[in-house]
């Protein structure tokens, strides 16, 4: 823990790390609390897993035509939101199979990412950090796109906080009210796939879904408004990438991997400890007599 | 029920509904809802009376026939309805309190980067004492028992003064002495508001609503005499116990299912 705070202190790749796990809370706390609202992890994980075939693609002709600006980030952005934005629309047309649709996504997005990394020349090593994240590898250009993204979600959220909140909560009245449902359903999959993006570069495709999902669902234990789960979530999700990058500097495990099992601890946890010691509020609706 | 009058509330011409599966779920329904009313949508599941609801809210479009919602097109007329859907669909813990809940039937299509007003708030609390919910406007909509909830869903249709209330089976989880209050609750609504409800259970609501439009896929009016024992089991098509309360249709009559 000391040598994790000395290097800290010196390495560029450390600074940025501890940055990195900062920024991605933020945007993943706010767009996590949408996600399990309105119960759109699957869709989310989805995304996630679709992306590999942008950042496989986007690696391949970089490497293949001498393409040095195409960075792999670019390639999973635009996979990601074409995803989204399909996803979107299959599921607000057809009302039915949509999740055999969303299945078929996850899988060939993987296998085309799978398909040009394995034809892209040169050590393959890049699977797994896509794979499971390398928040050491995080770049200054990263922290400005982690950053950007930062502005544009909560920025959007607080501008459309109570459309969102509505429509996540019962679109149809929303929609007889004249709020866009289909506008805000297509901007909160967008937000979602750019910040899966983001994210992947800490935990990785695999586990991006736990850190948007698990922090949500502790802090809506403790909170009972939306923005206070946003704010608690994103301080909790920050704890949690931050203890693991911490806590796996000096064994040299990975950092990811460590801090999805802090996380899901963190979660049981609550579990365990608000089944057993406090009414939870389901028996206190329970409790409550009509007046 | 008059198929011509002057300024019906809602009016049905012909109108045939029929999912894109080809499954025809309503069948050249003509009625007219006056102003005023309190009528009631009887029928069994899936006999078309959500379709019904829909359809007045422009939510889904007709196949054939023409629809008018106070005099307009029903997409043009939402601002002015004040839909009341069942709470036992929603998300039981879902982060909100009573008088957000509320506050979401002041949305507006040109609701950008806003904010409620503080007359906005002021309305939503009126709407809550009007249902018997005053003083719980901070609570957690998540911890209110199954009948407070659909009254914080009532006051939300309140807040935006629609001209028409639409319920879509408001007393489905509701013990019997709270759906008595709730029926004593819409005869004071109905002296400002034209109500048009969904419900199942025909014999308890018959005895308080004004006029009754049974729905199995098609409509037919049959005079009030009619809704006995025979014709309810023509509605649903299995046997259903009626117990019969003081009955008052109005003198319009009631529309029955032609099956």
């Amino acid at each position: 823990m000391s040598a994790f705070i000395r290097d800290l202190l010196e390495l560029e790749f450390l600074q940025n790390a501890f940055l990195a796990g900062i920024l991605c809370s933020i945007a993943s706390g706010v767009v996590g609390t949408y996600v399990v609202l309105k119960r759109i992890t699957y869709i989310a994980a989805a995304i996630s897993h679709c992306i590999l075939g942008g950042l496989g693609a986007a690696r391949y002709f970089s490497v293949v035509y001498d393409l040095p600006w195409l960075r792999p980030v670019y390639g999973a952005i635009v996979t990601a939101l074409a995803s989204a934005l399909l996803i979107g629309f299959i599921s607000l047309r057809a009302r039915e199979r949509e999740d055999t649709v969303i299945s078929a996504l996850w899988a060939v997005g993987m296998a085309v990412g799978v398909l040009f990394i394995f034809k892209t020349p040169g050590y393959n090593e890049d699977l797994m950090s896509y794979l499971f994240g390398n928040i050491l590898m995080v770049s200054r250009e990263d922290l400005y796109l982690i950053a950007g993204l930062d502005l544009l979600v909560v920025g959007l959220s607080v501008s459309f906080y109570y459309q969102t909140v509505a429509v996540c909560f019962d679109e149809e009245f929303a929609r007889t009210r004249g709020v866009a449902v289909e506008f805000y359903y297509l901007l909160l999959l967008c937000l979602t796939a750019l910040t899966v993006v983001l994210t992947v570069s800490v935990v990785g495709i695999i586990m991006v879904i736990a850190l948007l999902s698990l922090p949500v669902a502790i802090a809506s234990r403790f909170f009972d408004s939306v923005w206070k789960i946003m704010i608690a979530a994103t301080l909790l999700g920050m704890t949690f990438t931050l203890s693991g990058l911490a806590l796996s500097y000096s064994p040299n495990l990975p950092s990811g991997a460590l801090t999805i099992v802090i996380a899901g601890a963190a979660y049981f946890l609550t579990l365990a400890w608000s089944t057993f010691s406090r009414p939870t509020l389901a028996k206190s609706a329970a409790a409550n007599t009509d007046s | 029920m008059k198929i011509d009058s002057s300024a019906p509330v809602v009016r049905f011409s012909e109108v045939n509904f029929a999912y894109e599966d080809g499954i025809t779920v309503l069948e050249n329904i003509n009625f007219s809802l006056e102003p005023g009313e309190f009528a009631c949508v009887v029928g069994p599941n899936g006999g078309g009376k959500t379709t019904l609801l829909k359809l007045i809210l422009g939510l889904l479009k007709p196949v054939s026939g023409s629809i008018s919602v106070l005099g307009q097109p029903p997409g043009r007329a939402q601002a002015q309805i004040g839909y009341v859907p069942q709470f036992s669909k929603f998300d039981a813990g879902f982060p909100v309190n009573v008088l957000d809940v509320v506050l979401m039937g002041c949305l507006r299509r040109s609701f950008f980067w806003g904010r409620y007003s503080d007359e906005q708030v002021e309305k939503a609390r009126r709407a809550l004492a009007a249902v018997g919910l005053q003083g719980k406007d901070g609570r957690a909509f998540a911890g209110l028992s199954g009948g407070q909830k659909q009254r914080a869903l009532i006051a939300r249709a309140l807040v935006s003064e629609p001209r028409l209330i639409l319920l879509d089976e408001p007393t489905a989880s509701v013990d019997v002495a709270g759906t008595e209050q709730f029926y004593n609750m819409f005869e004071e609504l109905n002296q400002r508001f034209t109500i048009l409800m969904v419900s199942h259970d025909v014999g308890f609501i018959s005895s308080r609503v004004k006029s009754v439009l049974c729905v199995r896929k098609t409509l037919q009016i049959h005079p009030v005499s009619e809704l006995t024992g025979e014709a309810l089991q023509n509605i649903y098509g299995v046997d259903v116990s009626v117990i019969r309360h003081d009955h008052r249709c109005s003198d319009k009559g009631h529309i029955c299912p032609h099956s």
